[in-house]
């Protein structure tokens, strides 16, 4: 292969890593900026995408126990993979209204610990809910079959189609979500909110609306981050923290509250790990804590994080 | 902070409520934590291997030990520092480990076993301690789970080769105690009623060590001043004092804390499992002493024997015990975060003002 088409395949593999990160951090990111509030439970929304998504798409095989003991078969929409795409950011965005309207906001005035707590205390509940349901072990999200095979790029060489509509389906979906931030009023409250929340307050500008929104748009991009991610990673119940870690550390390189900021970290996450599967395997699951560290002795705000008011 | 919230003033002994007054001195002395630790310690095994259903057995009377003292450490810096640490088990798991490692290659001694144990949890404490206060706060839950997890990552791929990766680590090898104490030697006649074997009194004097040491340490000026940072950072700053080093010395001492543990645990199970080093051994030590009780001693034991009773004893009987524990873990933390041992002392003040009436 060409020197350009392997460069060409290693952005491309990087740039289908890192967009399930990106999906994931966006939301964690905003509310991190906006309501210094860390959400575990943000997980739990990735794990409804590729749950429910799994359903709405092909079959949701129920196994665990209690599902066994109650006589519940298997539940398939069997709607296929574009609808799954199109219905879960619907019910993990309502799921997050919920989330933030009932969980979130009663503890926005207790201390930090009390809300990492009980945001890890949802997750653990949503997890095991799932393995008592659906069971521990390793499902298959089978890939849609237009995505199966490889496309055909002339000089730069044959990808994988369902690597190169991971990247377009994440790209649509992030360009939308900035645009909603740099061009409504909702996001600009929340870009207000994440220099400095108190002096929104003080403006006397109700944020409550808006951190609502946002709060269910991340976990809109949370349950995308499912659908695309479920054929990608392990189908478990454990796989909501094993994508949250990443996230988080997205979060941390590339600065808090920005949507520039989730890409430019995700980028960087992704090109690291990909960079490292193809020369040092055994450093794969390494390597990206390696560069959080770095960064943080850097530049402890990340690189596009600005410097932030009390943290 | 119950313990201090309860202790009235020693030497106003009103007529009424004189003896009570004389208790709760003999209370605050700190030697009435260390008997009552030794008083537990003996009592203890004869209760709970003997519950009418669903006892336990000595294996796990030790393992809760164990867990007891990573608990009470985890509650210096959660319950008194006000550090939430989502990646204690790099300490547990990291520790064990080094025990395991070193019990293999250099010595079997239990004692220095557990040195090695503590000394490598405490380096290990110190570097992700620096790069995880790097950033205030709401960072550090987030920072501490990430490199927790990025041992994880270690231990299971670079290093796989030592410590056995996925596998874990089998080749544990523990001497007897000082060279001449086989740790599975029971004692003779009350002796043996009370103190049943020499590795019994490993582990539980390791248990009496770490309370001692815990309630040292709390009731210490440098302890005040962590518990001074859990109430109000702003103003211990203000006092001239420099929070971070402090944070970092809680986060250090919570580390030798599981670093103890971590080693007693590779001399108990004789051997390392990879898991020890996943976050959900992170996750488990934050439920048991968030359950417990923050802010006390007594309360990381508390969940302690919960946590580990439930999950050795009545898992079986309750197939969705992971469900009712999360469910139980949000309901205290949602409504009672003073957890089990605040429930108890809660009731225990209530009684009182029943007994003494009006004028207490």
């Amino acid at each position: 292969m060409s020197v350009v088409g392997s460069v060409v395949g290693f952005m491309i593999q990087t740039l289908a890593v890192s967009s399930i990160y990106i999906l994931v951090a966006i939301g964690l990111s905003i509310t991190l900026g906006t309501l210094k509030f860390v959400n575990f439970a943000h997980a739990a929304m990735y794990l409804a995408g590729v749950y429910i998504g799994l359903g709405i798409a092909l079959e949701l095989q129920f196994s665990g126990d209690i599902a066994r003991s109650i006589g519940l078969g298997n539940v398939g929409l069997d709607l296929g993979f574009l609808a799954a795409l199109a219905i879960i950011p619907i019910i993990t965005f309502g799921l997050g209204l919920l989330m933030e309207r009932f969980v979130a906001r009663p503890f926005y005035d207790r201390p930090d610990t009390d809300q990492i707590l009980v945001t890890f205390g949802i997750l653990l509940i949503v997890q095991e809910l799932i393995r008592a349901f659906v069971g521990g072990r390793s499902l298959t999200f089978s890939r849609p079959a237009w995505a199966e095979g490889a496309i055909s790029l002339g000089p730069l060489g044959t990808y994988a189609s369902w690597r190169l509509a991971i990247i377009g389906i994440t790209s649509v979906l992030v360009l939308a979500v900035y645009l909603y931030i740099e061009y409504t009023d909702v996001g600009l409250a929340v870009r207000a909110g994440t220099e400095d929340t108190e002096m929104v307050n003080l403006l006397g500008v109700r944020a409550t609306r808006p951190f609502l929104v946002i709060f269910g748009v991340g976990s809109g991009l949370a349950g995308a981050a499912g659908v695309v991610g479920g054929p990608v990673f392990s189908v478990v119940p454990e796989v909501g923290v094993g994508v949250l870690v990443p996230a988080f550390l997205v979060v941390v390189v590339g600065g808090v509250g920005s949507i520039v900021g989730s890409v430019v970290g995700g980028l960087l996450i992704g090109a690291v790990e990909v960079g490292l599967v193809m020369n040092a395997p055994t450093w794969s699951s390494v390597g990206i804590y390696a560069l959080a560290a770095v960064v943080l002795l850097v530049r402890p705000a990340g690189l596009m994080g600005a410097v932030e008011v009390d943290e | 902070m119950s313990e201090q919230t309860e202790a009235a003033t020693p030497g106003e002994s009103a007529d009424a409520s004189g003896l009570l007054d004389r208790w709760d001195g003999l209370r605050e002395r700190e030697s009435f934590s260390i008997a009552g630790a030794i008083a537990f310690v003996v009592v203890f095994p004869m209760i709970f291997t003997n519950l009418p259903a669903y006892n336990g057995y000595m294996s796990l009377v030790e393992l809760i030990y164990i867990w007891a003292i990573f608990a009470i450490g985890f509650d210096l810096l959660l319950g008194y520092t006000g550090l939430l640490s989502f990646g204690h088990a790099v300490f547990w798991g990291g520790s064990a480990y080094a025990a395991g490692l070193f019990s293999a290659n250099v010595s079997g001694e239990p004692l220095l076993i557990v040195l090695v144990a503590m000394v490598t949890a405490i380096v290990l404490a110190l570097i992700i301690g620096i790069l995880s206060l790097r950033r205030g706060g709401i960072y550090f839950a987030i920072l501490t789970l990430a490199f927790g997890q990025m041992m994880y990552f270690i231990a299971l791929g670079p290093l796989g080769g030592i410590t056995g990766g996925e596998d874990g680590f089998t080749g544990v090898t523990v001497d007897p105690l000082l060279g001449a104490l086989e740790l599975g030697t029971g004692f003779a006649g009350v002796l043996g009623t009370l103190l049943h074997d020499i590795g019994y009194v490993l582990f539980a004097g390791f248990f009496v060590l770490a309370v001692a040491a815990a309630v040292r340490i709390v009731r210490s000026p440098y302890g005040a001043i962590f518990q001074a940072i859990a109430e109000n950072e702003q103003r211990v700053r203000f006092l001239g004092l420099n929070v971070w080093r402090y944070k970092l010395a809680a986060f250090v001492i919570s580390g030798a804390f599981a670093g103890v543990a971590g080693g007693l645990h590779t001399i108990h199970a004789q051997y390392v499992a990879v898991g020890s080093l996943f976050w959900i051994t992170s996750g488990d030590i934050v439920i048991i002493t968030v359950l417990g009780g923050i802010g006390s001693i007594f309360g990381p034991v508390t969940g302690t024997i919960a946590f580990l009773y439930v999950e050795n004893i009545v898992s079986g009987e309750i197939a969705f015990w992971l469900l009712v524990l999360g469910a139980l873990f949000v309901t205290v933390v949602w409504l009672f975060p003073a957890g089990i041992w605040g429930i108890v002392t809660g009731i225990r003040s209530t009684v009182r003002e029943q007994l003494l009436g009006d004028d207490s």
